[in-house]
Order: structure tokens, then C-alpha cells, then sequence
């Protein structure tokens, strides 16, 4: 039976719900981010770059563009003979419909697709996290530690633990302890939601787990600890360059502001860890006469005929004469007429600002207009 | 109802001798235009939008950048397993041959163009090539083709006399005095009658059925003809219906560096920009993964265009930049074409000037062109101050 040495699956059913009119439509991982991104382009492009070439991309929430993003793979250079990106969706069987009940669940009612591929490990990754990280790296250690599962974690601000599943761990990096949200957090290694099990023994977990409560419906809440109290060797491997969970929509704008800094830790212009996605096809970006951009992003088929000031200008943005944008995220195929004032907000892809409208928040409240979302331009009639 | 299947024939070996050193190591087909696109885009775009999914194209030379550039054509939808496909020819000797009037080269010139039409079980055949820049509708050229009843179409533009200067490249249509679209022959500019203020430029596109094309390419390999797309019917003009199809977007001819920066700084006037790269179907080209472009705060652009992933610093105006260009600080660009590639260091300063791809400009380099003089750099050149160019 062929076999293959590692086996990615990238849970991306996500709602980030907190994200508001930004996800009501499409998943967390296939929300926009630095101008020609969606958040899932990280993981998928990390895995390519780590040498994963067989991934599995699992939906669940609002899936189509997610999928439509995704397809075969070929973006990412995934659709090769001996690799491929599967989009795995929940489906109904005699046993009735089965949505995914939690993050081991997804994992458990995906394991005909694993076998198929017949892996000796597996990598779980989460597709709503913004990173560069060689998979690799942690493989060999992976290996080096002989560990049942390894669990990729972030060091973070102590009083800030309490916001994630911490892991405590001895002095060798072995896990001796998960607590989810801890009150009083025992160490700042917070789980990435990375992780990479022996398939043959995770899978004898979760199989006999049928015949007995079906209670590994969470990898944090119940596979761990279930492998804990087994006695089980669980190591953590601690990442320490930038990694960002953009939950909410102030820190969706956040991380795009920071992303704006020509010396952020994600270096996005090194081609030895290249950050792919789809790319339309569009013609170059146009800076008219009357055009002013400083401190900001700006990618193909743009046309700017206004001031631009520290933000992000995603795909076939057009900016007409006397308008204003300022620390601002405008998402794809949007139009902003003239006149028009936007500050501190996110513009939706293909919203339309009609001429002379102002959409303005503040640094702690961020605007937001939805996709496809119009605003101004009323007719006479409502005047 | 079936669409009618079109075939097409791309000649890309065309004359680069005014357009040296940018084709030096690549054909006119391969040469970046637009900032993000090359020759050979706009033609394979034209076929998409047409729905045609076969091509076979002629080259001379090894085509190593062509090569490059389309890979298996499947940007274009050039790759299709059924019924579609990519046929490369490489005619290395075809000059030769016609200079030598070797008679079996140039068979098998025609042989070759015969054996894909009749493989590809096409009902049209379109035969154009790369150095007329234009963005073509072939489906209407088709329309018209079958509603004349013609034994062959030939796409032409109407250029106005007298600030329209031909050149020696250029043919023109002469139409039949009852001032139908029926052509009677083929001249030079010097030709032309000047009162009429028209110039008729032929655009070397040509549409015709495939039984056609069999009937004239058969003849044109017995009578030992150049590889001209236009010989084909060029003797044929009394005999058989040959009509004029009027293109009215943008239309320049690449066959000079003057014509070929003229055509790049036309893309910065907007009917030119939305008439040739933002017409119906986007132009298609290879994508690319470069990170967005990037201006900073001291950055001063006006009336330029970018491809992505460059990172601008200084003052640039009038230009057109190409993707991975840096440029830095107090630096200034007017009126010039940066390939892909280049650096330009803090204080520089370039002026009708193209840079051609990896091209390196030191601190406080000046160069200067005229707009009648364009001064290009070829590709990888170092110029650092003092120094001078250094290849």
C-alpha cells in the first residue's frame, strides 16, 4: 500500500463569529488580509514550503468561497501526482448527517481520507492563524522526542494566558499539564493549535472511543487530556516568531496596520518563504495625476485618483478624485466615488462609497462596511 | 447549436532588429510591456475570449523566454486534453531557406502549418502575430467574415494621414473603387493617395475557413513563398473575395524602441489603459506571487503605473514600473520603463531612460535620454557613479 511520511489537515470551518459583517457570508479562514491574502493562505502556504504536499482542508460554516478559494490546490502548487489540496465537507450517511462536533470530531469523521493516504503522521492545523512556521522543524522534533503527539505553543504575555489553553510542561518540554482558559495560569505557552500525532495511535483512540462515550470530540478539551491521563508522551514545541489569531474585527485591523511596516516580523517580500494565493488576473496599478499614496499597500488593478494614507488597497480598487482614505483596509472590487472620506474602517469586497459619503471610526471602533454594502448616494427622493 | 471550431496559427517570427538590445536573448513575443505582461499576452488573451483552445505557433530561435513565459499554455486555457493544445514549432532556418530557395524547408513550413489545421478538425483558421499590439474580438471578426460570404478577412486599421508615419514593416489595403470592404491589393505607405487622409495599416490578422487555408498554404509551398502569413492570398486578390475588417481599439506596432516606449507610455492615458488592458476580459498573463506594493511615507508618484511587489521610496512620475522594483530614496524616475527586477539607488536620477530586467543603479546615478533618443540598459548591467555602465 503506498504510504507517505506526513499528512496535513487544516481545519478551517471556523466561524469567527466575532468577526461580525465580516464572516456572516464566508468563513473565518477565507477572510482577506494583507491586500491579496485570506487568512488560510498562511497554513496552506506553510505546509508547501515545509514540504507538505497532501493536504486535506476541512469546511464546515459557510464554505463556498472558501472552497471556490481553495479548489485544487494549483495556487499553492498542490496539484501535483503524488500530492493535492481535498476540500472534505461533512455528509450525510446511513448514520443520518454528521457536522463536524468539535476539532477531533472533524478529524475522526475525516479518517477514511487518512487512511486513504496512509500516513505515519498527521498535522492538524488551524486555517485562522497568520504565520510563518517550517512544519519540519517540528516534525524533527518530533521524531527526536519519540512523542505520541507534539503541540505546537506561542509564549505570551503572562496577564493574557488566561485567554488561551495553556500547556504546563516539565523541564524537558513534556506536557504534563493542560488547562483551558486557566484563571490563574501556571506558565505563558499557549496552544497554536498546532499539533502532530502518530495516526495509527490517535486513530486507535478515536475508533474505540465509538464503542465507549464518544467523548474525544475536542482536541483540547478531551484528546489531551485523555492522552495525559494515559501516560501518553505529549512535548511541546514552542514557536517564537509572529503568529496572530485576528478573533475580532479590531484586530483584523490591527494586525493589516502593523502588516503596513517594512520591517514586520513577517517579511512577506522574502521569496524563500513565499506567502502564495490565488491572483486574478488585472492590469497594473494606475496613481493618476491627482493621486497621493504614502505609508500604504496597493496591488493590481487598482486605480487611484485620491489621497491614500496608511492602508492596505486590495485588488481592482478604484479611488476617485478628492476622496480620502486613512488608515483603512479597502477589500477587493470595491468603488469609492468622489469626495468621499474613509478613516478607520473596513471596506467589504465590492462595497461601494458613493460620491462625497464619510465612513469614519476611531482607533478602538473600527467601521465596517459589509460586502457588497453600499453607502451614500441616496436618490432625490429620500433627501 | 456547436460552435464553430477556430484553429489558430500564431507567426512570431518577427523582425527585432530596431527593437535591440530588449531582443538581444528574447523575441519580439516575449518582450514585458505594460508592467506586468508580455507581447505574446495579448494575442493568447484574444484567443480565450474566443473560446479557441488550440494554437500552434512558429518561432525562430530556441524561444527560451517564450518558452518561459506560456509553459503549457494553461494561463490561457491552452491546455486542454481534449481537443485543445499547445503546438511549438521551431522554424530555425526558415530565413535562411528562403533565401536559399530551399524547397523542401519551406514544404515543410507549409506542410507543418497544413498538418495542424487538419489535426485540430477546425473550421476556421486565424493567423496573427505579436508585434501588432491590439485587443482583438475574433468572434466578430468571424461574425463578419460569414456574413460577407469572404474567402478571407483581413483585420486592418484606419490610421490619419499625415501624422500617421508608416514604416517599411507595414503593408496597407486598397480597397475596390466601388468603396467596398473588398480588398484588390496590398501596398507600401508611399503608395498611398494622400488625399485621403486615411492609411489602412494591415494587422496581419487574418481569418479564413480551414479549407481554405489547405487550398492556399498547398499552393503557397508548391510556388516556393516566404513564410508571410500575407503571401498566402497576396497573388490571389482577383480571384478570390478578400475583405477589410475594420478595428477600431488600440493598435501600435512594436518594430522600433521608439514605438515600443510610445506604446508603454500610451498606457497612461486612460482611453489607451481601459481601450487595450481593461476591455471586456481582463489581458491574461502567468501570475505571480510577489506581496503587494508597497509606498512609503516619503514616496511622491504621479501619472505611473506599478506592477506588484515593488517598493517605492522616491519620486516617480510618468512612469511605468514592473514587478520587484525597488526604489529608493531620493531617487527620481520620469518618463521611463523599469523592467522587472531593477534597483535604483538613493539620489538617482533616470529620464527617457528603459531599464531592461535586473538592472542595478548605484547612489547617485544620472541618466538621460531624449524622447526622441530612449536610452536603454541591458538586462543585469551594474551602473554604479563614475564607473559608467558596466555589463
Amino acid at each position: 500500500m503506498r504510504k507517505i511520511e506526513t499528512l496535513a489537515m487544516i481545519l478551517a470551518g471556523g466561524q469567527g463569529s466575532r468577526l461580525g459583517k465580516l464572516t456572516k457570508e464566508i468563513a473565518k479562514p477565507a477572510v482577506p488580509f494583507g491586500g491579496k491574502y485570506r487568512i488560510i493562505d498562511f497554513a496552506l502556504s506553510n505546509c508547501v514550503n515545509s514540504g507538505i504536499k497532501n493536504v486535506g482542508v476541512v469546511t464546515q460554516y459557510q464554505p463556498r468561497e472558501l472552497n471556490s478559494h481553495v479548489g485544487n490546490g494549483a495556487a499553492w502548487g498542490l496539484n501535483v501526482h503524488n500530492g493535492g489540496a481535498t476540500i472534505l465537507q461533512p455528509y450525510a450517511s446511513v448514520d443520518g448527517e454528521k457536522w463536524f462536533k468539535g476539532t477531533a470530531n472533524a478529524i475522526y469523521q475525516n479518517s477514511s481520507f487518512i487512511d486513504q493516504h496512509n500516513p505515519d503522521y498527521v498535522l492538524v492545523l488551524s486555517g485562522d492563524h497568520i504565520y510563518k512556521m517550517d512544519y519540519q522543524k517540528m516534525l524533527d522534533f518530533h521524531k527526536l522526542k519519540k512523542a505520541a503527539l507534539t503541540v505546537g505553543v506561542i509564549p505570551v504575555p503572562i496577564d493574557e494566558a488566561p485567554r488561551f489553553g495553556i500547556m504546563n510542561t516539565d523541564q524537558t518540554g513534556r506536557i504534563i499539564e493542560f488547562e483551558e482558559k486557566p484563571k490563574e495560569p501556571k506558565s505563558n505557552l499557549a496552544s497554536m493549535g498546532v499539533y502532530i500525532f502518530d495516526w495509527a495511535l490517535l486513530k486507535k483512540y478515536l475508533d474505540e472511543d465509538q464503542a465507549k462515550r464518544r467523548e474525544l470530540e475536542d482536541f483540547g478539551k478531551d484528546v489531551i487530556p485523555s492522552y495525559l491521563s494515559n501516560g501518553e508522551n505529549i512535548f511541546a514545541y514552542a514557536f517564537t516568531d509572529y503568529w496572530k489569531d485576528v478573533g475580532t474585527i479590531e484586530s483584523l485591523w490591527e494586525a493589516n496596520m502593523e502588516f503596513l511596516d517594512p520591517t514586520h516580523a513577517l517579511n512577506i517580500r522574502n521569496s524563500d518563504w513565499r506567502i502564495y494565493s490565488q491572483n486574478p488576473s488585472a492590469p497594473p496599478q494606475f496613481l493618476t495625476e491627482t493621486s497621493k499614496v504614502n505609508d500604504s499597500m496597493v496591488v493590481d488593478g487598482c486605480y487611484i485618483a485620491g489621497e491614500v494614507t496608511h492602508s492596505i488597497l486590495s485588488h481592482n480598487v478604484k479611488v476617485g478624485k478628492g476622496s480620502v482614505v486613512e488608515n483603512s483596509i479597502i477589500m477587493a472590487g470595491v468603488t469609492i466615488g468622489e469626495n468621499v472620506t474613509i478613516k478607520y474602517a473596513i471596506i467589504g469586497d465590492n462595497a461601494k462609497i458613493h460620491d462625497g459619503a464619510q465612513v469614519i471610526g476611531q482607533e478602538k471602533e473600527i467601521m465596517v462596511a459589509g460586502y457588497n454594502e453600499e453607502i451614500g448616494g441616496q436618490t432625490d427622493e429620500e433627501a | 447549436m456547436k460552435k464553430h471550431k477556430i484553429s489558430a496559427i500564431l507567426n512570431l517570427k518577427e523582425d527585432d532588429l530596431r527593437l535591440l538590445p530588449l531582443t538581444e536573448k528574447r523575441s519580439v513575443s516575449s518582450l514585458p510591456f505594460g508592467c506586468r505582461y508580455r507581447l505574446i499576452d495579448f494575442p493568447f488573451t484574444s484567443l480565450h475570449s474566443a473560446s479557441i483552445d488550440s494554437a500552434a505557433f512558429f518561432i525562430a530561435g530556441n524561444g527560451r523566454s517564450l518558452h518561459d513565459h506560456i509553459r503549457s499554455g494553461a494561463s490561457w486555457g491552452l491546455d486542454s486534453s481534449i481537443g485543445g493544445g499547445l503546438f511549438p514549432h521551431t522554424e530555425t532556418a526558415i530565413r535562411e531557406a528562403v533565401e536559399m530557395e530551399k524547397v523542401d524547408q519551406i514544404n515543410s513550413f507549409y506542410h507543418d502549418q497544413i498538418h495542424y489545421v487538419m489535426r485540430s478538425k477546425s473550421e476556421y483558421v486565424v493567423m496573427m502575430g505579436s508585434k501588432m499590439l491590439c485587443n482583438i474580438d475574433i468572434q466578430a471578426v468571424l461574425r463578419y467574415h460569414q456574413e460577407k460570404e469572404a474567402d478571407v478577412t483581413v483585420v486592418y486599421k484606419n490610421m490619419t494621414q499625415p501624422d500617421y508615419v508608416g514604416s517599411e514593416d507595414e503593408t496597407y489595403l486598397l480597397f475596390d473603387d466601388q468603396k467596398t470592404d473588398r480588398i484588390t491589393s496590398l501596398v507600401s505607405f508611399d503608395k498611398l493617395d494622400t488625399k485621403t487622409k486615411k492609411a489602412p495599416v494591415n494587422m496581419n490578422i487574418v481569418i479564413m475557413t480551414a479549407e481554405k487555408f489547405i487550398e492556399l498554404a498547398t499552393q503557397a509551398g508548391k510556388s516556393k513563398l516566404k513564410s508571410e502569413t500575407m503571401l498566402l492570398f497576396k497573388d490571389h486578390l482577383d480571384k478570390i473575395n478578400v475583405v477589410g475588417y475594420e478595428y477600431t481599439g488600440y493598435l501600435k506596432n512594436i518594430n522600433s524602441i521608439k514605438n515600443y516606449f510610445e506604446a508603454n507610455m500610451d498606457m497612461l492615458n486612460e482611453t489607451n489603459y481601459n481601450a487595450l488592458l481593461n476591455r471586456g476580459d481582463s489581458i491574461i498573463t502567468k501570475v505571480k506571487n510577489g506581496a503587494p506594493t508597497f509606498y512609503s511615507k516619503d514616496a511622491k508618484v504621479k501619472n505611473s503605473q506599478f506592477a506588484s511587489d515593488c517598493l517605492v521610496e522616491g519620486e516617480v512620475e510618468n512612469s511605468l514600473i514592473f514587478r520587484k522594483v525597488t526604489i529608493a530614496k531620493d531617487a527620481k524616475i520620469n518618463h521611463s520603463i523599469i523592467m522587472q527586477g531593477s534597483q535604483i539607488g538613493e539620489g538617482s536620477s533616470l529620464e527617457y531612460v528603459i531599464l531592461d530586467k535586473g538592472v542595478r543603479i548605484g547612489e547617485n546615478v544620472h541618466l538621460k535620454g531624449t524622447p526622441d533618443d530612449i536610452k536603454v540598459i541591458k538586462k543585469n548591467t551594474v551602473v554604479e557613479p563614475k564607473r559608467g555602465v558596466k555589463a
